[in-house]
């Protein structure tokens, strides 16, 4: 069987079992890696995409429900190349990675939760995070870094 | 330069030149490594605790579609372990634990593979078990390893006999002389730890191919020479045939300080002849987990109206699982993470690694010294209170000083943890307290002490300067998220030559590359690849100055490296570029490049006769940390709420300050889990019931705070400009600082981790009975094989 979908506004044909998660479809059949297969049961959110634009976890979506729609990877967040979004931009200038195999989820996490929400509490935004674990950093600097896309700067020790 | 103004110039918040890449998900981890070239292995598990193997037919799986590669005991014939080789690739006669390996197989897709290892044909006897270090403890206990005198004895002076892995003893002064004194007050405690699962978000995993008559193994590990060294053990070759690369590897914090599943694949390659691939799946990672390992300790003080501790003596049972690993080594740090802290007058302390029936354990950050300074904080907590003391007084007059002998009699240099107490008063008056937060709840508070120590050790490293006047640092060391490698080690060598940090580029770990290396771990990388750096620019520097001396008709000794060029001292613009000098010692002698090494200082040493069945009997590099908490109880749930917590760490000096505050939010957060909620429980099969994230509960967003630091600086140091790790230790005293502020809040006894709701609950109902360790003697002696 096969399902047609867009990513990073490609059209791109899969065939083969639809039940396949997608995060299998992007990482071993379109050798799209960025996305990581860390829990493979919605706890992690390292494998998050955004599907219409919303985030969500891939390892729970079989990919036969999403033909016709379009999904986005941390491939194509930004446009693509070397770009980076907002997000990204204050990770780096946060100087918050560690292992690294977090950040794909979170970025797409905080890219769209920071869209539609210009002024959150740090509350609102450890809240928003809840799906999102990493084992390295104990967060709190991950929060600085997007407290900071929305101008609300603080202060670095 | 002088040393100093190195040191300085080294010192920058540098970020890391990793994290564009893995922020935009490019980053190409081992698990990332794939496509139509490889083929994919996985392994047949046990999925019992203990039996013997009376019949295994994989010709079955041989007619399997795709199947490619098949191998068991028979191929890969070694023992392998650290101090004892007890550990088969492949379980060839008898199962041990639930999970153990038995049979590695590739084939074209995973799906195949799966398929092919569900027609093996496995006939097992069941064998008694022995689930828990009590039981391997009792008399007429079975012998998880029947043969364990047969084994091959890697390490001198090993203790051990039956399930009795391995014992590490101090003893120093008359113990006895120090409990029958009429002026003390005798304190004992038991307490009790269970397992910490890593939870690296890249489970452990492997990518190899058998090319010119050498295994290739690309593998997400911490110590690139020891999964050479294994792989060599277990498959018979030598280890010159095994060569290893590590890309970035995504997280370890321990779990990768050991060869585990990378010679299955080898084997397999050199089967098949094509580039084999295994991952362990999450379930797998989460089973077969190389944890920290659970513990049952028995502490015993003998201590005076004024407070000091004139006796000591301790028993350490550390649960090894079926064979031995790390915890072997482990049995040595008891003497410097319980038997630290504090002055005492005399010492006894017995650390034994206890065989059982349950999946190994293994190393895991502040490794041994996590659960002991838990237990020796509640300890110290409830000798203080007994003789009426204020706790945090008790531990200013005990702490160790200048001057002052540790555990096994090693003299310790310059008076750190006095002053870091002050840091963190200082600390807290100015952050104010949060009591007001509790509304309502429990409330409590505690601060406590902890010792750590730098595992130093070998490294090796190469500087070659190229004609641009970049640097190329070659080692074995490994990026594993800690920021060694792209920020601390730069820094070091840009400083040293003059250069500024992105000028120097850090070759990934390649053991046909560098040279030896312990590998990533115990805060080592900074320390000692640090050093080994140094050494090795300190040599490109002395080709350069040569020369430039020459070139600059100037005296070596007035020379500087500074910015890119050679310069008279104190007079910028006078000298030349560093290329040019570079141009003309290639055109005299060839390219410049420097090696440097280093290992051990082994400056300090134990009194003569105070230890036995110790891998190292006195500690180059102690690491100091204070830590403070305040939390509140909820009474109707049992509930913790962390209102504030503290750190002072000592650093020896901050040559990143931003990366090291990410260490210690970092390392803070994986302790609340470890004191609160991280639980592994062993069922009737000995397995783990947690399986996965669903039911291992990891720290999330909304359990941590963000977490108030005081870097302290100027302690001694043999690290390369005074440095410490900064890595290991934010983790050490979380679990003790949450239990004795969980006991301040409740006025009970905390005497074990982890504290999860229904246990507080118990705690605050009184429902829980004193923890008594049965199978641990409260005559010392009776805990040593010495008593045999
Ligand atoms: S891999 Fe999808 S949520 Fe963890
Ligand atoms: S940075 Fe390692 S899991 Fe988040």
């Amino acid at each position: 069987m096969s399902v047609t979908l867009s990513v990073n506004g490609e059209e791109r044909t899969f065939t083969g079992d639809p039940r396949t998660p997608l995060i299998d479809v992007l990482r071993d059949h379109m050798r799209l890696t960025g996305a990581k297969s860390v829990c493979r049961e919605g706890f992690c959110g390292a494998c998050t995409v955004h599907v219409d634009g919303e985030p969500m976890v891939s390892c729970l979506i079989p990919v036969g429900t999403l033909a016709g729609r379009a999904v986005t990877t941390i491939e194509g967040i930004a446009g693509g190349g070397a770009q980076l979004n907002a997000v990204q931009q204050a990770l780096l200038d946060h100087d918050v990675v560690q292992c690294g195999m977090c950040f794909p989820g979170m970025v797409m996490t905080l890219s769209a939760f920071l869209e539609t929400s210009a002024q959150p509490t740090r509350a609102a935004l450890k809240a928003e995070l809840s799906g999102n674990a990493c084992r390295c950093t104990g967060y709190e600097r991950i929060i600085d870094a997007a407290l900071s896309v929305t101008g609300q700067e603080v202060a670095a020790p | 330069m002088t040393d100093a103004g190195h040191a300085e110039k080294a010192v920058m918040n540098f970020p890391r030149r990793d994290a564009q890449d893995k922020i935009t998900g490019r980053t190409r981890y081992t698990t990332d490594v794939g496509g139509s070239e490889v083929i994919h292995a996985v392994l047949l598990r046990a999925e019992v605790a203990s039996a013997r193997i009376v019949r295994l037919d994989v010709e079955p799986a041989r007619r399997m579609p795709g199947v490619r590669a098949i191998a068991t005991a028979d191929d890969a014939p070694g023992l392998y372990g650290i101090g004892i080789a007890d550990h088969p690739l492949l379980a060839r006669d008898a199962i041990r634990y639930h999970g153990e390996p038995i049979v590695a197989l590739a084939a074209d897709t995973l799906d195949q593979a799966r398929a092919a290892l569900a027609v093996i044909e496995l006939e097992l006897a069941p064998l008694p078990a022995v689930p828990t270090m009590a039981a391997a403890l009792a008399e007429d206990a079975p012998l998880v390893h029947p043969d364990w005198k047969s084994y091959e004895v890697l390490a001198e002076g090993s203790v051990r006999q039956g399930n009795v892995a391995w014992e590490a003893t101090v003893t120093r002064g008359d113990s006895d002389a120090a409990f029958a004194r009429p002026d003390v007050t005798i304190v004992e405690g038991c307490y009790q730890v269970g397992r910490q699962s890593h939870v690296p978000f890249e489970p452990r995993a492997a990518v190899v191919s058998y090319e010119d008559g050498r295994f290739h193994i690309h593998t997400s590990t911490q110590v690139p020479w020891t999964v050479r060294d294994v792989t060599a053990r277990a498959l018979g070759v030598p280890e010159s045939q095994v060569r290893v690369t590590v890309p970035a590897v995504g997280g370890g914090f321990g779990l990768k300080f050991d060869a585990s599943i990378e010679p299955c694949a080898a084997v397999l390659a050199r089967m098949s002849g094509r580039t084999v691939s295994i991952v362990n799946s999450r379930r797998e990672e989460q089973m077969t987990c190389l944890s920290r390992e659970n513990a049952e300790i028995r502490i015993r003080s003998a201590v005076t109206q004024e407070g000091e501790i004139v006796g000591r003596e301790a028993t350490v049972l550390m649960d090894c699982g079926a064979y031995g690993g790390e915890q072997v080594f482990l049995t040595s740090m008891t003497a410097h993470t319980l038997g630290g802290n504090y002055r005492l007058g005399t010492a006894r302390l017995s650390s034994r690694a206890i065989y059982t029936n349950t999946p190994p354990n293994g190393a895991f950050r502040a490794c041994n010294g996590v659960y002991n300074t838990f237990a020796l904080e509640r300890h110290t907590d409830e000798i203080a209170d007994a003789i009426g003391m204020d706790r945090l007084e008790f531990r200013r007059r005990n702490v160790l000083g200048d001057k002052d002998l540790g555990s096994t009699g090693q003299v310790f240099e310059g008076n750190v943890l006095g002053p870091m107490i002050d840091r963190m008063e200082a600390l807290r008056a100015s952050s104010g307290d949060r009591k007001a937060l509790a509304d309502g709840r429990l409330y409590g508070r505690a601060t406590t002490v902890g010792t750590w120590f730098i595992f130093v050790g070998l490294s090796a490293a190469t500087v070659n300067l190229n004609s641009d006047g970049s640097a190329t640092l070659v080692t074995t060391g490994v990026e594993i998220g800690q920021g060694t490698m792209m920020q601390a080690l730069p820094q070091i060598v840009a400083a040293s030559l003059g250069i500024p940090p992105e000028q120097v580029i850090v070759k990934s770990a390649d053991t046909d590359a560098a040279g030896r290396d312990l590998g990533v771990g115990g805060g080592r990388t900074t320390v000692s690849i640090g050093a080994a750096s140094v050494a090795a620019c300190e040599e490109v520097k002395a080709k350069l100055l040569d020369v430039a001396s020459e070139m600059l008709q100037t005296d070596r000794s007035e020379l500087v490296l500074a910015d890119g060029r050679i310069e008279i001292a104190g007079r910028p613009g006078t000298g030349t570029t560093i290329q040019q000098v570079i141009a003309e010692v290639e055109s005299r002698t060839g390219p410049v490049s420097g090696n440097g090494s280093f290992t051990a200082p082994g400056a300090v040493s134990a009194l003569p006769g105070c230890v036995a069945g110790h891998f190292l009997d006195a500690i180059d590099l102690p690491v100091f940390a204070v830590h403070d908490c305040e939390l509140a109880i909820d009474p109707d749930t049992g509930q913790v709420e962390i209102l504030a917590y503290r750190v002072v760490q000592d650093v020896g000096r901050a040559l990143n300050p931003r990366a090291i505050h990410g260490q210690i939010q970092g390392g803070v957060a994986q302790g609340l889990g470890y004191a609160l909620h991280e639980e592994i429980t062993i069922n009737d099969s000995g397995a783990f019931d947690q399986q996965g994230f669903e039911s291992y509960h990891l720290p999330l967003a909304a359990d941590v705070i963000p977490v108030e630091f005081d870097l302290y600086e100027g302690a001694p140091s043999c690290g390369p400009l005074g440095t410490k790790g900064a890595g290991e230790v934010p983790i050490l005293n979380v679990g003790a600082t949450v239990a004795c502020a969980v006991a301040d809040a409740t006025g009970t006894k905390v005497s074990s981790l982890p504290l999860t709701p229904p246990k507080v609950m118990a705690l605050i109902d009184g429902r829980q009975p004193e923890l008594q360790h049965h199978h641990i003697s409260p005559v010392w002696v009776e805990n040593t094989l010495q008593s045999a």
